[in-house]
């Protein structure tokens, strides 16, 4: 395939990594000029994102768009290969802009400030290629690339324990991705012709205990990313002990990497063995919720706390993908970019905390309320996005996905209600933890901590910027949806029909394969009402 | 019958790569004498390196060669020996600067290293083309003695000593055993020495008792994997790897196993064809125990040559798969694998030479905070190891994936799954030495680094030790993201060797594999 635009996706994945390159160069050690180097750098991307979007994306297509195809190492298939459609296209955007605040957020990074810089490019720049690459290795090269950045930022800039999370980041990542890999090349080699396209592999017929094997090694190597119960305990070590600003990539964009490749891989294209998996997405999906929200209740440590209630937020996704229609995968997605944002504010405002604080124990903290009026209102503010305080984007995205999931056809009224009682449950419990978290935080007496009798310890200029840039599309979204809902509703609407018309074709076959055990009740009691007619 | 017409008889032009490296040892040998030790030294090395970089330039000229059997079928410099011994001279070629000034700090002659280096380095070439039992024994033995004369080179160091005693009784035993392998083949097959006679008598005779060949092999594989240091015929590696100079060391990891991997390919898939399965199997064997034993031990070492000698044997483990599934791919992706190796190990044990001529200490926990003090030092380093675990867009990772991707292909599933956890396994210990360089603070520095010396490269040797790090590390950077050119060279080779081609089709059994690239695939379901 030759190309006949200007490669504009391949300049957005390149461009961070070359800027990268000349920073050991940079005269400084200060980590000044580095400081503003990489935010012009992220500028710069940033605005190219949108300016390539804005001008070259067409919101209304279905199928990829700014389709970039070189042949990189043919001998093997591998192609550099980037497109961008509904699905990846408010992804990129996302981690644009989280990346770029996180560069701002990182202004008081002193140690080391050339190596952790070009990290967060690096980061960039792999984030972007596995958002945008179509095709299977090159998908794994972007997703793998990921793992040494972020291994050092956590080690080199975390708290305490951050050897101990770091190790445990890296290790469970790479055990998980060995099953994209081994997935990715059964599907290659399955059939006549070796691709690694994903429209050809998504076009391709594979029986179905095939389907199911790679759908399992894909659910296996998403599910720890996510992550998804039990895959889920390196999170929270992670996710607290990194610096805040990685924190905020971490749970902003790298969790969202994995929602990502469960609905490419999974659902797009391996339909039939979605079908199967679905229920067992919800229950994974209502088990993160409860068990996380549970957890984080438990917790004493802020950034731990706001660790699982990531986990909880990441099992509405699931949820949403199982719906099968177009509401549920539609709310999916907006939680994904819902929480990307609300993940990114509390865990940078948790770092603001903790600069002032040193510490996040939440016992030694309390009665911060007088000293930091404006990032209490913030915090609240974004507590109460996580919450689904109406009004707000998670709010939106949380009832798309009940409203999806409670109307969906392939599942009986009882399966249905079990699971969204359980998650309304999780819903319940999502305000005890954040509202005691603030209650203990900003309310009360003071802890242990001098805190002072002004409000010195108030946010300052910089710092509103990014909690506002990322609040503003928060309650935008919340009050106007479409906002977000249109750069992916005709490639959500279009899958998610493909989706229901395999489940109905396979329920037309041999009936729906569910149906034994999850109707039970059902025909149980229509029976017991015949032989009382009897 | 004059020299001319002899000389095109034995078509003695397909040795000329060879000839080179004689004339270079020569001439580095006379020149020592002739203008003495000191005075040597200043040139030595140099022609050491233009005598391997022209013999890689007269291998290039061989490429397409019609006529590749010289001798009268003694040496044969089809592609695949041309890859190989192009792979053995370049690995000379870049242990030579850095040897240099190691060499020199020890107090010892650097001519006669050279020499030895070379003659070892000229045992490994004819190792890889030769096609009849007297030439592989002799060419083994050169390789082999010329190691263990390397190995025990820095004469006053005890534990040079030991690594040379240890190295030489061991290796004197299993070219024993081979050398009595070898016999018995040449006893079943009538009294022939060229391989491929070997094998057609074989066929012939041998019949449905196959006991005596498959003794035969077992004692082969035996001298095979001695050389190519594969579980369970790995206990020399750790000590010798430890107790020798570490520029032989490198070459030994390298130029040495490149060697044994292609006396592994010639013999076994030329004279044994007749119990393939067999030398299948136990090569999956030594694959699995490598990529186990190799990985999971070299968790535990806390010296840094120990734990490179480990991975070694863990690195070689995963090129077996390569030879064990013997498709184009399979062999392909060997030699692929090997030609990053040789950049990413070379480059990392001359960053280990670099680190103990600074310090004098080759303990992994003298590495702490490094990157402090010498930041150039800590990211060549750093790739280096990366690379060797597969981390993208590093040439390793792209090493790896084209194994598995092969491995795949041929449906060696089992195989694959095996490599890919003890490579997760082997990210782990490399990533420990990283995080040792890079994540320690300045409170938490070792000693050494404490003491650690200005970095200066003005120092005498040390200008071609940098040219040589800079080579290695630019080369394992980039060699992933442009691998066509080599993937190109690894695919060449293999499809244009006519020994490779012929034998899909010979093996028996349902063993045959299609000699067409790339789109043959199996799928378990």
């Amino acid at each position: 395939m030759t190309v006949e635009h200007f490669p504009w996706l391949t300049a957005l994945v390149i461009f961070p990594l070359l800027a990268a390159i000349p920073i050991p160069l940079l005269p400084d050690s200060e980590g000044k000029s580095i400081r503003w180097y990489t935010l012009g750098a992220c500028l710069a991307e940033l605005s190219l994102i949108l300016y390539t979007f804005a001008n070259y994306y067409d919101l209304n297509q279905t199928g990829l768009q700014l389709v970039d195809n070189f042949a990189w190492v043919p001998q093997i298939g591998l192609n550099w290969s980037l497109a961008a459609d509904g699905l990846s296209m408010p992804l990129v955007i996302l981690s644009g802009l989280v990346t770029t605040l996180a560069v701002v957020a990182s202004w008081n990074v002193t140690m080391k400030p050339r190596l952790y810089f070009s990290m967060l490019l690096l980061m960039f720049s792999a984030q972007l290629g596995v958002f945008l690459a179509q095709d299977m290795l090159m998908f794994f090269i972007m997703w793998e690339l990921e793992l040494v950045p972020v291994y050092l930022l956590i080690s080199i800039w975390g708290g305490e324990k951050r050897l101990y999370a770091a190790t445990k980041f890296i290790l469970y990542t790479a055990i998980g991705s060995i099953f994209i890999l081994v997935a990715a090349l059964a599907m290659a080699f399955y059939g006549d012709n070796l691709t690694l396209n994903f429209s050809e592999l998504a076009a391709k017929e594979y029986s179905l205990p095939m389907q199911l094997i790679t759908y399992t090694g894909f659910l296996i190597a998403f599910g720890v990313k996510l992550p998804i119960f039990p895959f889920h305990t390196w999170l929270p070590d992670a996710h607290s002990e990194a610096p805040a600003p990685v924190s905020m990539i971490l749970a902003g964009v790298l969790l969202k990497m994995a929602g990502y490749g469960l609905i490419r891989m999974n659902i797009e294209m391996l339909p039939d063995a979605h079908v199967y998996f679905a229920p067992v997405l919800a229950i994974l999906g209502v088990i993160n919720i409860v068990y996380a929200s549970l957890a984080a209740f438990g917790q004493d440590n802020l950034k731990r706390r706001m660790a699982y209630s990531s986990v909880a937020h990441m099992g509405f996704v699931l949820i949403g993908l199982a719906a099968f229609n177009t509401l549920g995968l539609s709310g999916a997605l907006l939680q994904m970019i819902s929480h990307g944002l609300i993940a990114a504010v509390l865990f940078f405002l948790s770092g603001v905390a903790y600069e002032r604080t040193h510490t996040l124990a939440m016992d030694k903290m309390g009665g911060m309320g007088k000293a930091m009026p404006v990032a209490f209102g913030m915090f609240t503010a974004g507590s109460m996005a996580s919450l689904a305080l109406p009004g707000m984007s998670g709010f939106v995205a949380e009832l798309t996905v009940f409203l999806g999931f409670s109307t969906s056809d392939a599942y009986s009224t009882f399966f249905k209600a079990f699971i969204v009682i359980l998650a309304a449950i999780g819903v319940i419990l999502s305000p005890v933890y954040l509202l005691s978290m603030l209650r203990r935080i900003f309310f009360g007496t003071p802890g242990e901590l001098e805190i002072p009798n002004n409000t010195s310890w108030d946010i300052k200029p910089r710092e509103a910027f990014v909690a506002i840039s990322l609040l503003v599309p928060i309650i935008g979204i919340g009050l106007y949806p479409k906002l977000a809902t249109q750069t992916y509703d005709v490639k959500s609407t279009e899958l998610a029909n493909r989706v229901q018309n395999i489940r109905l074709a396979q329920d037309a076959d041999h009936g729906p394969f569910y149906a034994q055990v999850l109707t039970a009740p059902e025909l149980l009691a229509s029976r017991l009402s015949i032989t009382s007619i009897r | 019958m004059d020299v001319t017409s002899l000389a095109a008889q034995l078509n003695t032009g397909r040795i000329l790569p060879e000839l080179i490296v004689i004339a270079t040892i020569l001439v580095i040998l006379a020149g020592d004498l002739i203008v003495g030790r000191t005075t040597s030294s200043r040139w030595v090395p140099y022609a050491a390196i233009g005598g391997c970089l022209a013999a890689v330039g007269a291998l290039t000229l061989q490429w397409d060669t019609t006529n590749p059997i010289a001798f009268f079928g003694e040496f044969n410099s089809d592609t695949l020996s041309i890859a190989f011994r192009g792979i053995i001279v370049l690995s000379a070629a870049v242990t030579v600067p850095m040897s240099i000034r190691y060499v020199e700090q020890s107090g010892t002659a650097l001519a006669e290293f050279l020499a030895i280096l070379l003659t070892a380095t000229l045992g490994g070439m004819f190792l890889s083309g030769a096609d009849e039992l007297v030439t592989i024994f002799v060419a083994l033995e050169t390789l082999s003695i010329s190691s263990y004369l390397l190995t025990g080179y820095m004469k006053r160091d005890p534990r040079s000593n030991e690594a040379a005693l240890k190295y030489l009784l061991i290796g004197a035993a299993s070219s024993a055993i081979f050398l009595y392998g070898i016999s018995l083949l040449y006893g079943l097959s009538g009294g022939e020495t060229r391989l491929s006679a070997i094998a057609a008598n074989l066929a012939a005779n041998t019949g449905d008792s196959s006991i005596g060949l498959v003794i035969a092999l077992v004692f082969v594989i035996a001298g095979i994997a001695f050389k190519i240091a594969a579980v369970p015929f790995h206990q020399w590696t750790p000590d010798v790897y430890e107790g020798s100079p570490t520029p032989v060391v490198a070459f030994l990891s390298v130029g040495s196993k490149a060697a044994g991997f292609a006396l592994a390919i010639r013999l076994l898939v030329t004279t044994f064809p007749l119990v393939a399965d067999e030398w299948r199997f136990v090569f999956t064997a030594l694959a699995i125990l490598s990529m186990v034993l190799g990985n999971v031990v070299a968790l535990a070492q806390t010296s840094m040559k120990r734990m490179l000698a480990y991975s070694s044997i863990g690195q070689a483990g995963f090129m077996m798969i390569g030879l064990v599934i013997g498709t184009d791919a399979g062999y392909a992706s060997m030699i692929f694998y090997l030609m990053v190796y040789l950049f990413m190990n070379l480059g990392g044990f001359t960053c280990v030479i670099l680190f103990s001529l600074r310090t004098g200490t080759d303990q992994i926990g003298e590495y702490a905070g490094l990157y402090q003090k010498d930041p150039l030092l800590t990211l060549c380093l750093c790739l280096c190891l990366l690379s060797l675990g597969g981390i993208p867009p590093l040439a390793g990772f792209f090493g790896k994936l084209y194994i598995f991707w092969a491995g795949w292909q041929a449906g060696a599933y089992n195989l694959v799954l095996i490599g890919l956890i003890t490579s997760v396994i082997s990210i782990y210990y490399y990533i420990r030495v990283v995080k040792m360089m890079v994540v320690k603070e300045p409170q938490e520095m070792s000693e050494s680094i404490k003491n650690y010396p200005v970095p200066r490269w003005d120092l005498p040797g040390m200008r071609p030790l940098q040219v040589s790090l800079v080579v290695a590390v630019v080369a394992t950077s980039l060699a992933g993201v442009l691998s066509n050119p080599l993937f190109t060279l690894a695919n060449d080779s293999v499809i244009k060797t006519p020994l490779l081609q012929s034998t899909h089709v010979a093996a028996p059994n349902g063993q045959t594999i299609s000699a067409a690239p790339l789109l043959e695939t199996k799928n378990p379901f």
